[in-house]
């Protein structure tokens, strides 16, 4: 029994049996084989069985970072990403905080390094072969697209979509739907009407400090459809820019949302006084109205100071605009700044 | 509270039920003491911690780092629920499948569809019953979660390796 007692581990209750059993048996044998002679047999072959199974602990081998060379290939240990593992990395390693004083925990059983994603299969020599790799399916750029202004003035119109990269069973991001268009509006083919008319129908897609116009489409599933639409879009409003409507026909000078010097009387009256005062003879009013401002010495800047001063409102600037540029045009002086 | 109680017992509408009401609130400061994620100072100071325990959880991103490394946390990131769910169930089949062989928090790392596990084990049981568990885990799990499961285990001899600090 203190043999029991002493071999007696937890969890090994038929390990226990087995040595109490071999125990009491050995006993028995013992004592016959003072009392007789002749060797018993053994039909049930009680001994062998009763051999205790001893667990055998497999050798532990030692670690692979051992045993490299230093000239080998690295990316042949580590092909790709994986948790950082310490028989595998032959750095001297550590990880964690510790009070002052003391050594960071070792690369072994330490949970940290596995946490923190490392970058073990980018190595600058496994990238460079990478990239070697994959030349073969690269074409060189086209040499006349050299710079900015040459791209942008073969190919006007910009598309902007997004592509979504994340951990998740499916590879599907609902935003990646989204498609922008962009593209200049000087770009466009547009006279004077119709890209007025173009401003009216894209609204505050129109970004007038950039002169982009800007169409973005969400409302397909699907990034093709987007695209699809958002093309659409744009050569839908460029030609309906272009279509003039019998209604167009019947705007007046009152309708005019802002100031065209062209149709008003004061374009009339600077003909007319022109006409005058270089003694020419008077005009009809059709005629006054095909005249071109710039047979009139200083007549562009008189036209752009008017229509500057009412479609820009009345400001200092405006009104000393217009002070100069009718001055250069009935010749007066210059006016001078009371000191 | 004190100003209920206050009022109960000043109330002039209902004198005989002011002992009453008075006697019903029971108040004391809250105790806002943080418990979670931390453990106790033993008598005989030897209770075993892994760094993992020994910082608490506002360590975290300080001196240890997250669990669970995915893109459903971040600023719209999708798949929120799905994935905490999905990671509390791989952490509880782990523990219980290598049952008393986990020596530290069972880490899960996902990049695309691929879930990567990583986990200190114990060498209790030879290697073949482990390259078994190896192979089930990941054949169960990738079956249940519907992507690709890779196990990445490190082997410890005893649970002392882990050990930080006896506290």
């Amino acid at each position: 029994m203190s043999l029991f007692i002493r071999n007696y581990k937890p969890g090994s209750v038929y390990n226990a049996q087995i040595i109490w059993r071999y125990h009491s048996n050995k006993v028995d044998m013992a004592k016959k084989e003072e009392e007789e002679e002749f060797r018993v047999l053994d039909i049930l072959k009680t001994r062998t069985r009763l051999q205790k199974k001893v667990a055998r602990r497999t050798d532990i081998q030692p670690d692979r970072s051992e045993k490299m060379k230093t000239d080998q290939n690295w990316g042949n240990v580590w092909p790709g990403p994986r948790s950082f593992h310490p028989s595998s990395v032959p750095l001297p390693m550590r990880q964690g905080y510790v009070p002052k004083g003391q050594a960071p925990p070792g690369k072994k059983a330490n949970a940290e390094l596995m946490k923190v994603p490392n970058f073990l299969h980018l190595t600058p020599p496994v990238i460079k072969m990478q990239c070697e790799a994959i030349k073969k399916f690269c074409t060189p750029w086209p040499e006349l697209l050299n710079n900015e202004e040459a791209i942008e003035k073969n190919y006007p119109v910009e598309i902007i979509t997004s592509d979504y990269c994340h951990a998740s069973p499916t590879i599907r991001n609902p935003l990646s739907r989204i498609a922008t268009l962009r593209i200049k509006l000087s770009d466009l083919k547009l006279d004077k009407h119709a890209r007025d008319k173009f401003l009216r129908l894209v609204g505050d897609k129109y970004n007038e400090s950039t002169d982009l116009v800007t169409i973005t489409a969400d409302r397909c599933p699907i990034r093709k459809q987007n695209l699809d639409y958002v093309n659409y879009l744009l050569t839908a409003c460029y030609y309906e820019s272009w279509n003039v409507e019998d209604w167009e026909k019947d705007k007046t000078l009152e309708d005019m949302e802002y100031y065209d010097f062209d149709q008003n009387p004061s374009k009339a009256n600077l003909v007319s006084w022109f006409m005058r005062v270089s003694k020419k003879g008077d005009l009809s009013d059709e005629e006054i109205k095909v005249f071109d401002i710039n047979n009139i010495p200083h007549g562009p800047e008189y036209k752009k100071a008017v229509s500057d001063l009412f479609n820009n409102s009345e400001s200092d600037q405006t009104l000393q605009d217009y002070d100069a540029a009718v001055r250069k045009l009935l010749g007066l002086p210059e006016k001078k700044v009371a000191q | 509270m004190n100003n209920i109680i206050k009022f109960a017992q000043s109330a002039t509408i209902l004198p005989q039920w002011s002992p009453i009401f008075a006697s019903q609130f029971h108040t004391s400061s809250a105790l806002c003491r943080v418990v979670s994620g931390k453990y106790r100072i033993t008598k005989k100071r030897d209770k075993p911690l892994t760094y993992e325990m020994a910082n608490p959880p506002h360590y975290i991103a300080h001196r240890k780092s997250w669990n669970s490394w995915n893109t459903s946390s971040l600023k719209d990131g999708l798949r929120k629920s799905e994935t905490a769910v999905e990671d509390e169930f791989i952490r509880r089949f782990i523990t219980g499948t290598w049952h008393g062989l986990v020596c530290s928090e069972v880490i899960i790392k996902r990049q695309f569809n691929h879930i990567r596990v990583a986990v200190i084990i114990r060498r209790a049981v030879s290697p073949t019953k482990m390259y078994f568990l190896l192979g089930y885990s990941e054949e169960m799990l990738s079956n249940w979660i519907q992507c690709p499961v890779t196990l990445e285990l490190q082997t410890v001899d005893s649970y002392q390796d882990v050990v930080f600090k006896y506290i």
